[in-house]
């Protein structure tokens, strides 16, 4: 009985293994056919010379030694950094407090303000572009330099300052990501048990008490989920620049991957664009490390506080 | 709740279903559509030979095509109409990796500029016959079209954008001018009368002179004998003065503030026609379309020249990728489409302006007068700038540079230093063409 | 939906301070939509003005009419429908599938082939363009609907949000009793993993129908014959060369995103389904 069991064990596992292997092979074969290749050529493509149109010229290290003695590489780099954190991290802080509020019978009309929120996603990026080009317009008439003027403040060029560009482009990540983000947080509050809530509403905790001790700590996987796809996000960010500051893409407000498009569909030397892409690469890899080791050491001296 | 939202989605479902049936019906049975539309791509024509062409705008093509597979039934044509953008960003990804491009392509006069290096991706129209009309067009626009050393031909040229000064004659009235054309062509002759005009007309309206400094620039721009390239690619910008001295002068207007910083296609520059924030705009005979929808009242802007000359800025060349298996044809019928008299229809029915100087001695052409600014003979107008434009080089960076050169006046127009601003644009294209 | 939940009481200031944010936020969201619906009414003239009018006009059915005269709207709404529902159901099979392998099945390789997946996010895009439409014309997909459906199955976005949500939603206990009943892996999956992760598909169902909606960039390059054009693609035929009609624009543009609303109300459903499912656990 024990022998025959063990034996139907092994075999078992076999099965799951092999069961396994068969659920995540399409995207591996997907991969393969669609996504390999590029992913190749751009790391063969960045020791090339190439207009797109011409045949490719082998130029040895010559796009990376081009792009880290260009002022505006490092530029783009600081400002992908600074716009990535402006834009996300109070977005995702907003968004847990908006998801909170809408899984909770505290609130009437979820289903109208869970569809309202998620409205940016979903809007026309023309249409974005004309509102916030108004809002942060250059002109006294523009919508934030008309508030300012209440407060004594010069008319600011919100496409062109160092500071105001990148908060206006940041605005804009915030406002098309928050809606996103909440329905994200929204599906990992379904998945906590109400009992909890319950209970903890018997022992007369409030609400603050219960989002910090029974929601985020549920939800933990999906905020670290968030956390690593938004950092990711941000770091590849570039419809937003694009379209607040069109093809011209003035330095105080490039991202890595735009001046990287900017290389290859302005310029067209795909040489440097494809170094870009690599150097991004690293360093979405190493600040991905960083981060899970991060929240891996926090994970693990909050278990054992608790 | 959730009955009110299912409720507001049946109603929305509705109109639109009704709004989808009556643009339907309208469309059918009434016929009322004057200005028949043209649809994003049809086949015309049942020959054998099936051409593909990629075109952008509204060109109104698709009648003239039907004229033309009349004639030549063993071809049928299969346009497609896109996005400016669209189409020169597709053709460059088809010609980049070999297939999937037309028999015939629509490139813009900037955007051939991209393809100089590549005369492999495309017939050399020469070799097909294209020798025989060359005097069919005006040489700038045709050597526009051309390699450097002439003997690679791209494309036919279609349509042109000869620039002009559009003025608003209430603005010239206010400040106690003359505001027929005739007299403001007198009056604003040189650039030294544009500034002085400038200044008078600032001082009597308060009104600027010009919307913003691009225009302006450009304009100076285009009738420099060499401007940012010669012809072996190298940066020639700062060896000649011709560009420094336009720069210069917008940052002098700049300085005085006579003209302003509206960014062009906003919502405020276009509002700008309308309320007449400013009282000239140098652009090209396109921009009447504009001007027109933005800012209805007749006789309220006219046209003269610019001063001291011409530019041109938009216009096309219809080109044919050597993919094309139909080469041939192809040409045969491009040659057709850009004749003097086919550009005289394209002209009347869809306002592009001509490419070639026969059609400016036409009758129908010299008659054309427009109610709207103020029954002059528009384009007439036109067609003299477009026999001042001096043929230039320009380069495949060309765009990339000028780029740089309008970041630059857009600093110096918040009143940053103009020679800063200008080592500064000059590095920034040194860097680019290292890359 | 009217058992009582959270926090659930009477009037209080704090309950006044949320809807005041969230009504807040609401409209804050809801205005450049609205000012899509407020240019789809306007002429082209009307918009060019400072302000800009904040109202409906009077040229709702005009501007809808320009579109439907320049570019076969339906047409398009019909390939855009079938092109982004094909990739989201695929997308939810083929990540659930995925990520259940990687949440719940002990292999070898396991963390090796996440990592793969995790990796393959981090890679830039925008660069893919040229070497990834040169292997569509060497499968001869140009203009074909496969061009974007294959593609677009591949969602290592999709993965790793399963894979979390599993993780976390479905208990082990649950699984393993499954097995011992003598549940195929497959089995296992589709009777007992897919009803408990209804929440976890309505989220990435809402993503990825969006985002094969409105993606255009991509359509754009592959799909060239107006007959397969999807609507962002047939949209952008509306740009004329140098005179924009926001009016007609907008117009084609508001109308091509309604539906989405229904979408979203629809999966929105599904979610709210899955949460009294959840109550009775």
């Amino acid at each position: 009985m024990k022998m025959t069991k063990k034996a139907n064990q092994l075999t078992e596992t076999k099965r799951t293994t092999i069961a396994a292997y068969l659920f995540i092979s399409p995207f591996f074969i997907l991969f393969a056919i669609f996504g390999l290749f590029p992913m190749i050529f751009s790391f063969y493509l960045s020791f090339f010379r190439w207009d797109g149109l011409d045949p490719m010229t082998f130029n040895g290290l010559h796009n990376f030694r081009f792009i880290f003695s260009d002022p505006i590489f490092y530029s783009s780099i600081k400002n992908t950094f600074i716009i990535g954190l402006l834009g996300t991290l109070p977005q995702i802080i907003v968004s847990i407090l908006i998801a909170f509020a809408l899984n909770s019978a505290l609130i009437r009309f979820r289903n109208t303000f869970r569809t309202l929120i998620f409205l940016p996603y979903i809007t026309s990026i023309v249409a974005v572009a004309i509102i916030f080009g108004l809002v942060f317009n250059n002109q006294p008439f523009g919508f934030a330099n008309y508030i300012l003027s209440f407060f004594d403040a010069g008319p600011i060029r919100w496409s062109a300052e160092y500071w105001p560009v990148k908060f206006a482009i940041a605005t804009m990540v915030f406002w098309r990501w928050v809606g996103y983000n909440t329905i994200i947080f929204l599906a990992g509050m379904q998945s906590i048990s109400k009992e909890l809530y319950e209970a903890a509403k018997i022992d007369g905790a409030t609400i603050g008490q219960q989002l910090r001790l029974i929601t985020l700590p549920m939800l933990k996987p999906i905020v670290m989920f968030v956390v690593f796809t938004s950092t990711i996000g941000s770091l590849q960010l570039f419809t937003e620049p694009l379209i607040f500051l069109g093809r011209g893409l003035r330095e105080e407000g490039i991202t890595v991957v735009a001046y990287l498009w900017r290389d290859a569909f302005v310029y067209n030397t795909f040489g440097t664009a494809s170094a870009a892409a690599i150097v991004l690469f690293v360093i979405i890899i190493t600040l991905t490390a960083i981060n899970l080791g991060l929240s891996n050491l926090i994970g693990r001296s909050k278990r054992k506080v608790s | 709740m959730s009955k009110l939202l299912k409720l507001t989605a049946l109603m929305v479902l509705a109109i639109l279903f009704l709004v989808a049936c009556n643009g339907g019906n309208g469309n059918d049975a009434s016929g009322e559509d004057v200005d028949d539309p043209e649809t994003t791509s049809e086949t015309i024509g049942d020959g054998d030979v099936e051409l593909v062409f990629w075109e952008f705008g509204n060109t109104g093509y698709d009648k003239l095509i039907e004229e033309y597979v009349a004639d030549n039934p063993h071809i049928s044509i299969n346009l497609q109409n896109s996005d400016m953008n669209d189409v020169h960003d597709n053709l460059f990804t088809s010609v980049s990796s070999g297939s999937g491009a037309p028999d015939i392509a629509m490139v813009e006069e900037a955007q051939i500029e991209r393809y100089r290096n590549a005369e492999d991706a495309f017939n050399n129209l020469y070799d097909l016959g294209a020798e025989s009309v060359v005097d069919n067009y005006l040489d700038w626009v045709f050597q526009n079209g051309e390699s450097a050393d002439g003997s690679f031909l791209f494309g036919l040229p279609t349509d042109i954008g000869p620039t002009v000064m559009f003025y608003r004659t209430d603005v010239f009235e206010e400040a106690g001018f003359d505001s027929s054309p005739e007299a403001v062509s007198e009056l604003v002759s040189t650039w030294e009368d544009f500034e002085s005009v400038a200044r008078e007309i600032n001082e009597e309206t308060g009104k600027l002179m010009a919307d913003a400094g691009e225009l302006v620039f450009n304009a100076r721009r285009d009738q420099a004998t060499q401007q940012y390239f010669n012809e072996d690619d190298e940066l020639i910008i700062d060896d000649h003065p011709q560009i420094r001295e336009a720069y210069d002068y917008v940052a002098n207007l700049f300085d005085e503030e006579l003209v302003g910083d509206i960014p062009l296609w906003t919502p405020e520059w276009f509002a700008g026609m309308e309320e007449g924030t400013y009282a000239t705009m140098l652009a090209p005979a396109w921009m009447q379309g504009q001007i027109k929808d933005n800012s209805p009242e007749e006789g309220v802007w006219s046209i003269t020249t610019m001063p001291e000359g011409a530019g041109n800025w938009g216009g096309s060349y219809l080109t044919v990728p050597s993919e094309s298996e139909h080469a041939e044809e192809a040409y045969q019928f491009i040659e057709w489409l850009t004749a003097p008299e086919q550009q005289l229809k394209a002209f009347l029915g869809y306002g592009l302006f001509p490419s070639s100087p026969q059609v400016y001695e036409m009758p129908e052409f010299m008659d054309y007068e427009d109610e709207y600014f103020g029954g002059i003979a528009t384009a007439q107008v036109f067609s003299e700038a477009a026999q001042q434009v001096i043929p230039v080089y320009k380069g495949r960076l060309y765009y990339p540079v000028d780029e740089e050169l309008k970041q630059a006046i857009d600093n110096i127009s918040a009143g940053d230093d103009r020679d800063e601003e200008w080592e500064a644009a000059i590095q920034r294209i040194e860097r680019i063409l290292q890359r | 939906m009217s058992t009582k939940e959270v926090g659930e009481g009477k009037f209080s200031v704090k309950k006044f301070f949320v809807y005041f944010v969230l009504v807040g936020g609401a409209l804050v969201s809801l205005f450049p939509f609205y000012y899509m619906f407020v240019m789809a009414t306007r002429l082209n003239r009307e918009i060019n003005t400072v302000p800009p009018p904040f109202t409906p006009g009077t040229h709702l059915v005009e501007n809808f009419q320009k579109v439907t005269d320049n570019i076969d709207f339906f047409g398009a709404m019909g390939n855009s429908l079938y092109v982004a529902t094909t990739v989201t159901v695929g997308t939810l099979f083929l990540c659930s599938l995925a990520g259940y392998a990687f949440a719940k099945l002990p292999f070898k390789g396991k963390k090796v082939f996440f990592v793969m997946i995790l990796v393959t996010m981090m890679v830039p895009p925008q660069l893919g363009l040229i070497p990834q439409y040169y292997i569509i014309t060497a499968l001869g997909w140009l203009n074909d609907f496969k061009a974007i459906i294959v593609p677009g199955l591949i969602n290592a976005f999709g993965i790793f949000w399963m894979r979390q949500y599993i993780a976390e939603g479905v208990p082990y206990e649950i699984v393993e009793a499954a097995k011992i009943d003598g549940c195929s892996n497959f089995r296992i999956y589709w009777n007992v993993v897919v009803p408990m992760i209804l929440p976890a598909f309505a989220t990435l169902g809402i993503i990825v129908f969006m985002h094969v909606w409105n993606d255009f960039l991509w359509p754009l390059v592959v799909l060239r014959d107006p007959a397969v054009h999807t609507l962002q693609v047939a949209l952008r035929a509306l740009n004329d060369a140098r005179q924009m009609d926001y009016g007609m624009i907008m117009s084609g543009t508001f109308w091509a995103t309604v539906p989405l609303i229904f979408v979203f109300l629809m999966f929105n459903r599904l979610f709210i389904q899955s949460l009294s499912e959840g109550a009775v656990k």
